[in-house]
């Protein structure tokens, strides 16, 4: 479990997360592989963090934020999973099922943030357009932050609401007696069908180069 | 006709980071190109705050684009209100351009270069580098393009005003999209070996990864419930073992 101050941190993480994935510089510091292992620096593994934010990032891959679509959010998610996993610093006997469930759970709250995004486009609709008589510098700049601020509070409430949702899970989880090679082959083969599917956004012609690159990897994984 | 400095450029530029800060159903991002326009606005109204107000209103009307290209659009509305356009041809103008920065920047971008550098990250990771080499070689990689976009096209825009049409076609963005797309396939060819590739790894496995990476590239974006509804089989599968 985390403590309350790392709790509070991966809260205001979460939320800074959460404005960039649409609001402020989109630089992708959200992205869930680099947000979950944020979440893993807030409890002193980011290594651990990574390791689940792979799985996610590879899910998450063919998730485009085209025009008005609506999509799952990575980050305020990776950053909750990401610091829980880290933190529970499993056996080895149970640590392949202790990842299912928090990529389990982390999917999930990838929904709900995805749900709280729409919901918080609907409210924003009420600082949208002007009066006849237009508007001032000061009372354009309140219209623009004032979502801006409430982007925030959605994505750090989302983070705080995760730690202790899949903090309680995992701790209450009697993983004892579970399989111990299932569930890691399970996410592994999750994460590869993820990675390849990325292949559709580069599209047909470029299948080539994926074997090549296949080629690549499997020579690596043999030499070391 | 006013002179837009330096100063209004780089305020600008600072601004557009925020862009889709009031993202909203109605007027889309119509609310961040009008905060973008401040700057440019308060130079061309100096001393007349009613023509400002009523300037900043206009520009709170429906608009939409790539995020990043979005400067390209504030750039040249600001050259026109500059060059003292009427606001129709301006209203027209931003209609007519947000359509085709969108489509570019979503190809190019999303569909293109962020999976491509994402990749690059995590074959990195897979291959054994440290978890922030990955997340910095993906950050620099990404932003590298990201940061030029912005600081680009609106430098492009406040130069080219109602010519920006013409610039965009001859920027090289089909070109680099085409690129990131080769590099991006043999990044994920790569990443997929190596995220089957683990210590002990069986030959079933092997054959199990190749049929999750065919798998993978049928259902595309469908990918993510199908995952998820294996891996839920595979936990009420292991629960049920452990039971027993």
């Amino acid at each position: 479990m985390l403590s309350p101050a790392q709790t509070a941190a991966a809260a205001v993480l979460g939320g800074l997360l959460a404005l960039d994935g649409t609001s402020v510089a989109q630089v992708m510091v959200s992205r869930p592989f680099v947000a979950a292992a944020l979440g893993g620096v807030v409890v002193g593994h980011p290594a651990q963090g990574m390791a689940i934010g792979i799985v996610l990032e590879a899910l998450h891959l063919a998730v485009l934020p085209v025009g008005a679509s609506r999509y799952p959010e990575g980050g305020p998610a990776a950053v909750a999973a990401g610091a829980v996993y880290a933190a529970a610093q499993a056996p080895p006997a149970a640590a392949s099922a202790t990842l299912l469930i928090a990529v389990l759970c982390a999917l999930a709250l990838e929904w709900i943030g995805g749900r709280s995004v729409i919901a918080l486009r609907q409210a924003n609709a009420r600082f949208a357009g002007a009066p006849p008589e237009g508007l001032t510098p000061g009372a354009l700049a309140r219209r623009h932050g004032t979502p801006i601020a409430l982007d925030f509070a959605r994505g750090a409430v989302l983070a705080l609401l995760g730690v202790i949702g899949v903090g309680a899970l995992l701790s209450a989880a009697d993983l004892s007696g579970f399989p111990p090679v299932a569930p890691g082959t399970v996410v592994r083969l999750a994460a590869v069908a993820g990675i390849a599917s990325a292949l559709r956004l580069f599209g047909r012609a470029n299948y080539p180069f994926f074997l090549a690159g296949g080629a690549a990897g499997a020579l690596v994984a043999w030499l070391r | 006709m006013t002179a837009l400095g330096p100063g209004v450029r780089r305020r600008m530029l600072l601004r557009s980071l925020t862009v889709q800060g009031s993202w909203n159903y109605q007027t889309l991002i119509g609310t961040g190109l009008a905060f973008i326009l401040v700057p440019a606005l308060r130079e061309v109204h100096a001393g007349d705050p009613e023509g400002l107000r009523r300037a900043l209103g206009r520009h709170t009307e429906l608009f939409n684009s790539h995020p990043y290209l979005a400067a390209v659009a504030a750039g040249a509305v600001a050259r026109l209100e500059a060059d003292g356009a009427p606001p129709e041809m301006v209203a027209r103008f931003k209609a007519a351009v947000r359509g085709s920065l969108g489509t570019l920047g979503d190809r190019l971008v999303w569909l293109m270069w962020r999976p491509m550098a994402v990749l690059l990250g995590l074959g990195l990771v897979l291959a054994g580098a440290a978890w922030w080499v990955g997340a910095a070689a993906f950050l620099l990689v990404f932003n590298a393009l990201h940061l030029w976009m912005r600081a680009w096209g609106l430098r492009a825009g406040l130069r080219d005003g109602l010519q920006i049409g013409a610039t965009l076609r001859s920027a090289p963005f089909q070109a680099l999209g085409d690129r990131a797309a080769k590099v991006g396939s043999a990044l994920a060819g790569f990443a997929a070996a190596l995220a089957v590739a683990a210590p002990g790894t069986r030959p079933w496995e092997w054959a199990a990864g190749a049929a999750a990476a065919f798998l993978g590239i049928v259902l595309g974006p469908r990918v993510r419930p199908a995952a998820a509804a294996a891996m839920l089989l595979a936990l009420a599968a292991g629960l049920v073992l452990a039971r027993t």
